[in-house]
């Protein structure tokens, strides 16, 4: 059937085959889609990977490459004769510094290789055996929807993407609409940096998070499945491409539809995720209403991040008691992401809430002599050494005024400055604004201004201001970009004041 | 809550401030303070467009809401207590309006720029002590090579409101200008940067109406219409039968600007076209013909009265008719005619002359 809008949802996809935005490019994608010049014009300059066509190395400034030395390869690079694009983190801080090569593929500095979680008993377990029975997908079948969902309800699930709101309630949200058209989301647009988890659990597992969709869908009673995935993944997209394949007679009911992202961190927020799926620029909407009611094509959606939903099959195996009993403070076991000075950076696979310093044992110890550490990502601030002992939780580190966010755990040691580590990050949040509202957008670029000011000229009389414009972001801002944008100075401020003195 | 799909109108009570409020179900914080006369400033809002919420401006405390919320796009609901004024509400605006400054082009006072078109954050300026930010010079581009001789805009005085964009999309269904790009890069845009002239533009200027700030405005009209005394005078537009309100600025007996009457209050609800609003130089031109003409017995054309004009008119009609017979003769009345003119000329055809031959030129 012919959707409303569907030429909509094509242009992006368009304008990518047509090689990125020019002139010429949109006046094409006009005339295939009949939708309007400008409107195709605006929505391809809001990605990155769309709006200045050619080719070039785009090497990653995320925090993790940036304390490895991007900036030095960049210049290596561009003495070498290449056309080198500075770019968002790539998730690859294990193997930091990264890049894309002209044709997208991954280049890795590292000299070391990804570690993960040996094989174990845990929900993930990244390291055993693929599953291709899906046999928890026949299993839903015989149970009733409401038996999933109180299941669901007793393994104490939380949104792994960030939010860590209760999985449970979303699937009965669904369930209570009039509305019959309703679509299950995946959120692979992991982009936070320091996040790496759902690379690898795509890269090793992908039919854990197949199979949970197929359940949610089930459940819900959804066939289409989308799938949204960071443009800049182009391996894990050929993975879950070959795991479709290789799952075709097992999913055969329900229609999976694989999307790329097209360089915009902000399309990790639900609703600019939907937006971008719909065609347009992402610009996050206004809660309420939430995708729950009105999300993709204004239906009732269930998104749900990659990590989430592949916790789904492993909770109807062994039941909603195992698994919450599998976390330590709180419901389950988590991926945890570590890179920074650490010994061996990867994902692992840890009972949610164990401390710092039990997840750097995991991970070889620690390198150097640390300081700091950003538990959650860029969004999550940083936080002193002296609280290696902190449960990595959803609500012990929002009590410390931090997150656990995506779980993308940087160690960071005394050879940082920490308010260049700030500066990084405020960089990225400018980069990735979407623009749309005022205190993100001038707030971004206001405090990034400040604090590069008072690194050249030692003058912390540059930083008086950024607290109250910090509280502005915060309170006005529309979405969670703009409400956290500020937190990488603030904390930094908080904790490591000596970095913020007057400097020679 | 919203509830998109709800139906049913309700009426019930909702607090603001303190003050008990009619409200109706589907309403909007914005709507029922605008019409109880407590004051929530807006930028971003415009009531013929879909909310946008974006320039935060409007914010105001919901009780049980964690988060300030925007006024104008959120939905009462029966009981709602809504807060306009607190310190927190004060603090927001202060530090919002003072960041909104440090991205805007001050004059010499230090306040947003004063446009022909007034600036309504320059406005909202005067009631804060503002804080002293640096200004984040944004690298927005404008279009300064477009030569369309209507409309101009200057990004240093642009909000990024998108009260344009959504207008000419929302409104106009013309989609000739866009958001482009990201972040501090966000830029008012057509496709390939190209001259209005160059797109779907039809040049109506509903988008300089809608913009607050005067980012868009008139290039024809004087750029200090605001402090300059005008006179406005209600008029109709005699462009076409619609009958669109107009609002003549006159200044020293000379038509400066015309706007439309604001939305809601007229047929045309806000709305002009490129000729109601931009077409007004042949009111003071010299080749403009101010009286009938009829031409002599030697060619030249004279002035005359109406009652002679319209007297050779039907004289030389009944002439045709009792030499030709009727239908020798056509009627083709004009698409500024409205309806009742209309009907007018096809009676005249008809009954006076005896032909059906009658047309309108908007017909075809």
């Amino acid at each position: 059937m012919q959707k409303p809008n569907a030429n909509r949802e094509k242009i992006i996809e368009l304008l990518e085959h047509a090689g990125g935005v020019t002139e010429d490019s949109v006046r094409e994608v006009h005339e295939q889609t009949g939708i309007p010049e400008a409107d195709i014009w605006g929505t391809g300059l809001f990605y990155t990977l769309l709006r200045e066509p050619g080719q070039r190395i785009r090497l990653c400034d995320g925090l993790t490459c940036q304390m490895f030395g991007a900036d030095s390869l960049a210049m290596e690079l561009t003495e070498a004769g290449k056309a080198v694009e500075r770019v968002s983190c790539l998730g690859q801080c294990d193997l930091a510094p990264a890049s894309l090569d002209e044709a997208m593929e991954l280049v890795t500095y590292a000299k070391h290789k990804t570690a993960i979680s040996p094989p174990n008993e845990l929900a993930m377990n990244l390291a055993g055996e693929v599953d291709l029975t899906y046999s928890a997908l026949k299993k839903v079948k015989e149970m009733s929807p409401e038996d999933v969902i109180a299941a669901l309800e007793s393994s104490g699930l939380q949104g792994r993407g960030g939010a860590g709101f209760p999985a449970h309630f979303k699937w009965t949200s669904l369930r209570q609409q009039a509305e019959t058209e309703r679509y299950v989301i995946c959120n692979a647009d992991e982009a936070e940096p320091g996040t790496f988890k759902d690379r690898e659990l795509i890269l090793r597992q992908a039919h854990k998070m197949l199979e949970g969709l197929a359940i949610a869908a089930h459940v819900i009673e959804a066939k289409e499945i989308y799938i949204y995935i960071r443009g800049e993944y182009t391996n894990e997209y050929r993975a879950i491409e070959r795991a479709l394949e290789d799952s075709k007679a097992a999913l055969q009911e329900f229609e999976f539809t694989i999307v790329k992202g097209h360089g915009a961190y902000i399309c990790g927020e639900e609703t600019a995720l939907l937006e971008s799926l719909e065609g347009k620029r992402g610009m996050p909407r206004l809660k309420p209403p939430y995708p729950t009611e009105s999300g993709f094509r204004g239906k009732p959606s269930l998104i749900h991040n990659v990590e989430t939903i592949a916790c789904v099959p492993s909770i109807i195996h062994r039941g909603g008691d195992w698994f919450r009993s599998l976390g330590k403070t709180e419901a389950g076991s988590k991926l945890y992401c570590i890179s920074g000075h650490v010994v061996a950076p990867g994902v692992y696979e840890l009972p949610l809430g164990v401390s710092l310093d039990e997840l750097v044992a995991a991970a070889g110890g620690y390198v150097g002599n640390p300081i700091a550490f950003s538990p959650g990502g860029a969004s999550s601030g940083f936080l002193p050494i002296a609280e290696r002992g902190l449960p990595l939780d959803y609500k012990h580190l929002a009590d410390a005024g931090s997150m656990l966010g995506s779980a993308g755990v940087v160690v960071i040691n005394d050879t940082v400055d920490m308010a260049k580590a700030a500066a990084w990050q405020l960089e990225f949040f400018e980069r990735e604004s979407c623009g749309q509202c005022a205190p993100c957008r001038i707030g971004t670029q206001y405090i990034r201004r400040q604090v590069d000011q008072f690194i050249q000229l030692g003058d912390p009389v540059t930083l008086a201001m950024t607290a109250d414009v910090g509280w502005e972001m915060e309170e006005g801002s529309i979405c969670g970009l703009g409400m956290v944008a500020a937190k990488p100075l603030e904390s930094a401020r908080k904790h490591f004041p000596d970095a913020f003195k007057t400097r020679d | 809550m919203n509830y998109p799909n709800q139906k049913r109108v309700e009426t019930f009570s909702i607090e603001i401030n303190g003050q008990s409020c009619r409200a109706i179900s589907g309403e909007t914080v914005v709507d029922v303070a605008r019409r109880e006369g407590i004051e929530i400033p807006t930028l971003c809002h415009d009531t013929r467009l879909e909310p946008a919420g974006a320039c935060r401006v409007c914010l105001v405390e919901v009780e049980g809401q964690r988060r300030l919320q925007p006024g104008c796009a959120w939905k009462v609901q029966p009981d709602m207590k809504v807060t306009t004024e607190s310190t927190r509400i004060e603090k927001h605006r202060t530090i919002l309006y003072s960041m909104y400054m440090s991205d805007h082009q001050l004059d010499e006072s230090g306040l947003p720029v004063e446009t022909g078109n007034g600036n309504q954050l320059r406005e909202l300026c005067k009631t804060i002590d503002p804080l002293p930010l640096e200004p984040v010079n944004a690298p927005r581009a404008g279009r300064p090579e477009d030569v369309n001789p209507y409309i101009e805009f200057n990004p240093e005085l642009c909000i990024l409101c998108a009260r344009c964009t959504r207008y000419c999309d929302e409104v106009e269904a013309v989609n000739a200008i866009t958001l482009s790009n990201r972040g501090g890069e966000t830029t008012i845009a057509t496709a390939g940067n190209r001259g209005l002239l160059d797109t779907t533009c039809e040049l109506c200027g509903g988008c300089i109406a809608t913009c607050p700030t005067g980012a868009l405005i008139e290039k024809k009209a004087p750029t200090n219409l605001v402090t300059l005394e005008t006179e406005v005078t209600r008029s109709t537009c005699n462009f076409c039968g619609v009958g669109c309100q107009l609002d003549l600025h006159v200044h020293n007996d000379r038509v400066v600007k015309v706007t439309s009457p604001e939305p809601g209050e007229t047929v045309n609800d806000g709305n002009l076209c490129v000729k109601g609003r931009f077409a007004y130089d042949f009111i003071h031109h010299e080749d403009r013909i101010t009286t009938p003409l009829i031409r002599g017995a030697d060619g030249e054309l004279r002035p005359a009265s109406w009652e002679e004009a319209l007297e050779a008119t039907a004289n030389g009609l009944m002439a045709v008719k009792a030499r030709h017979g009727a239908d020798s003769l056509g009627f083709i009345s004009s698409s500024r005619c409205t309806g009742e003119e209309n009907y007018l000329m096809q009676k005249l055809s008809r009954a006076v002359f005896g032909t059906n031959n009658i047309h309108q030129c908007a017909a075809t």
